[in-house]
């Protein structure tokens, strides 16, 4: 009970400093000019709300399809010289699926180099 | 950025490109690409009354406290800030150096008020029906139009860039569109500014190239070499760059001229004019505008600084001639 009463006494007088120091380090905000996009001096004609296309996104389905082969790797090859041939079919099983990323990934064209 | 000196945006105009290579050297300033990482605003050469929003609008941008200094230049009118630095380039850097911690913090002259209210009606307070169209802040939403590159149609953003573009020439202003980092079009609205002498030199006009493929130290023997003696034939310097292979890095047929040359041609002319000892020979960009069109943002800085300034301004109508012309 007393430690937790000292944990919590603790805890609000750093929460009261930080509110405090918060307080205490001037306005909040940065005047509006001050938060316009830098463009050298240009204006922004349009709401910068706006979608654009993530171009690498093809280039993480690789890295994943990769990256979780070799994770499932590891502990697989220490599990390999006990169970042999069950384990070496599992393996090829999830490499099969794996791969269907990577064909996939072909192609959208993903490894030609632009 | 270099360690120790002060940082400091160079709003540059006509005149000066030079005498700001020969200010970037001095140790106690540090030269950044923007006002939000600078603790003084430094206007140098000619300025052009109609940018005067434009330097505000920079001003207000720079971090707290901020410090103005012109140099070489007067102040614009309706500009009322700041303090002139001595002419020469050492005293003129230690003058700088010093208004950073000196001088009062100067206010921003512009209002502090949004610069279009909020209109957030909608579902979404954006504006408009839907999740699309709308002008939240006045400013229209981005709405999706055709894509250059691959077919995706995605929004397309307009902002007006420049003059004080650090990548760019002084003095251009484009009205851009882009769709992510591609340009889909771009108008030109102000012609760079003429330069001095010196920044028309193969050595700067190397350097500005090379600083833009991230090559600074390179940059900086050029630099140097040119306020030695710009007429003096660099041979070493010149292979030293191209031993860095950074022709090749340099996507062939990028920024086509009339001629028939890309940006890597003419950067190549402008190593030979180098070891040579000769000034390079000028290229006719033809229409500016429509060369950029369907460029990344960071090719398009490219085909620009491969063009010397005079090369630009020559092909670049200013609009008021363009207007006359349209007219008669």
């Amino acid at each position: 009970m007393e430690t937790l009463l000292t944990v919590l006494v603790l805890t609000g007088i750093f929460v009261a400093l930080v509110l405090a120091a918060y307080r205490a380090s001037g306005p909040r905000c940065s005047p509006w000019p001050q938060r316009l996009p830098f463009l050298g001096g240009g204006e922004a004609d349009t709401h910068a709300w706006q979608r654009y296309h993530v171009r690498f996104y093809t280039m993480t389905l690789v890295f994943i399809a990769f990256e979780m082969e070799m994770m499932f790797m590891y502990p697989w090859a220490v599990v390999f010289v006990e169970e042999g041939l069950k384990a070496l079919a599992e393996m090829g099983m999830f490499l099969a699926i794996l791969s269907l990323g990577i064909l996939y990934g072909w192609r959208e064209g993903i490894f030609r180099w632009q | 950025m270099a360690v120790g000196g002060t940082p400091v945006f160079v709003a540059a105009g006509g005149g000066i490109l030079g005498a700001v290579e020969a200010l970037r050297l001095e140790p106690a300033l540090t030269p950044v690409a923007t006002p939000r990482a600078a603790q003084v605003l430094l206007v140098v050469g000619e300025q052009r009354p109609s940018d005067r929003i434009a330097l505000a609008r920079i001003h207000a941008q720079l971090v707290e406290p901020r410090a103005t200094v012109w140099w070489r230049t007067d102040r614009l009118s309706g500009f009322d800030l700041g303090t002139r630095a001595p002419e020469s380039v050492s005293d003129a850097a230690a003058f700088i150096s010093a208004q950073a911690t000196q001088s009062d913090a100067e206010a921003i002259l512009l209002d502090d008020a949004p610069p279009n209210p909020w209109e957030g009606i909608g579902p979404h307070g954006q504006g408009g029906k839907g999740m699309m169209g709308g002008t939240p802040y006045g400013r229209p939403m981005a709405m999706t139009s055709d894509d250059l590159r691959d077919g995706l149609s995605l929004d397309a953003y307009t902002a007006t860039f420049g003059p004080y573009l650090t990548q760019w020439p002084p003095g251009l202003i484009m009205e851009t569109t882009l769709q992510g980092d591609v340009i889909q079009s771009a108008r030109i609205v102000e012609a760079p500014l003429a330069q001095d002498v010196l920044a028309a030199t193969p050595h700067l006009e190397l350097a500005r190239l090379l600083r833009l493929l991230e090559l600074p130290a390179l940059a900086e023997r050029l630099v140097r070499a040119a306020l030695a003696n710009p007429s003096r034939a660099a041979t070493g310097l010149a292979r030293a760059v191209r031993w860095t292979g950074v022709l090749s890095a340099i996507p062939a047929g990028l920024g086509r001229d009339e001629r028939g040359g890309d940006v890597r041609s003419r950067m190549a002319g402008r190593l030979h004019a180098l070891a040579a000892g000769r000034p390079a020979e000028p290229a006719a960009p033809g229409d500016v505008a429509a060369m950029l069109a369907g460029l990344e943002w960071h090719e398009a800085a490219l085909v620009l600084a491969s063009f010397s300034i005079d090369d630009l301004r020559r092909a670049i109508v200013s609009p008021a001639v363009r207007m006359a012309k349209d007219a008669a």
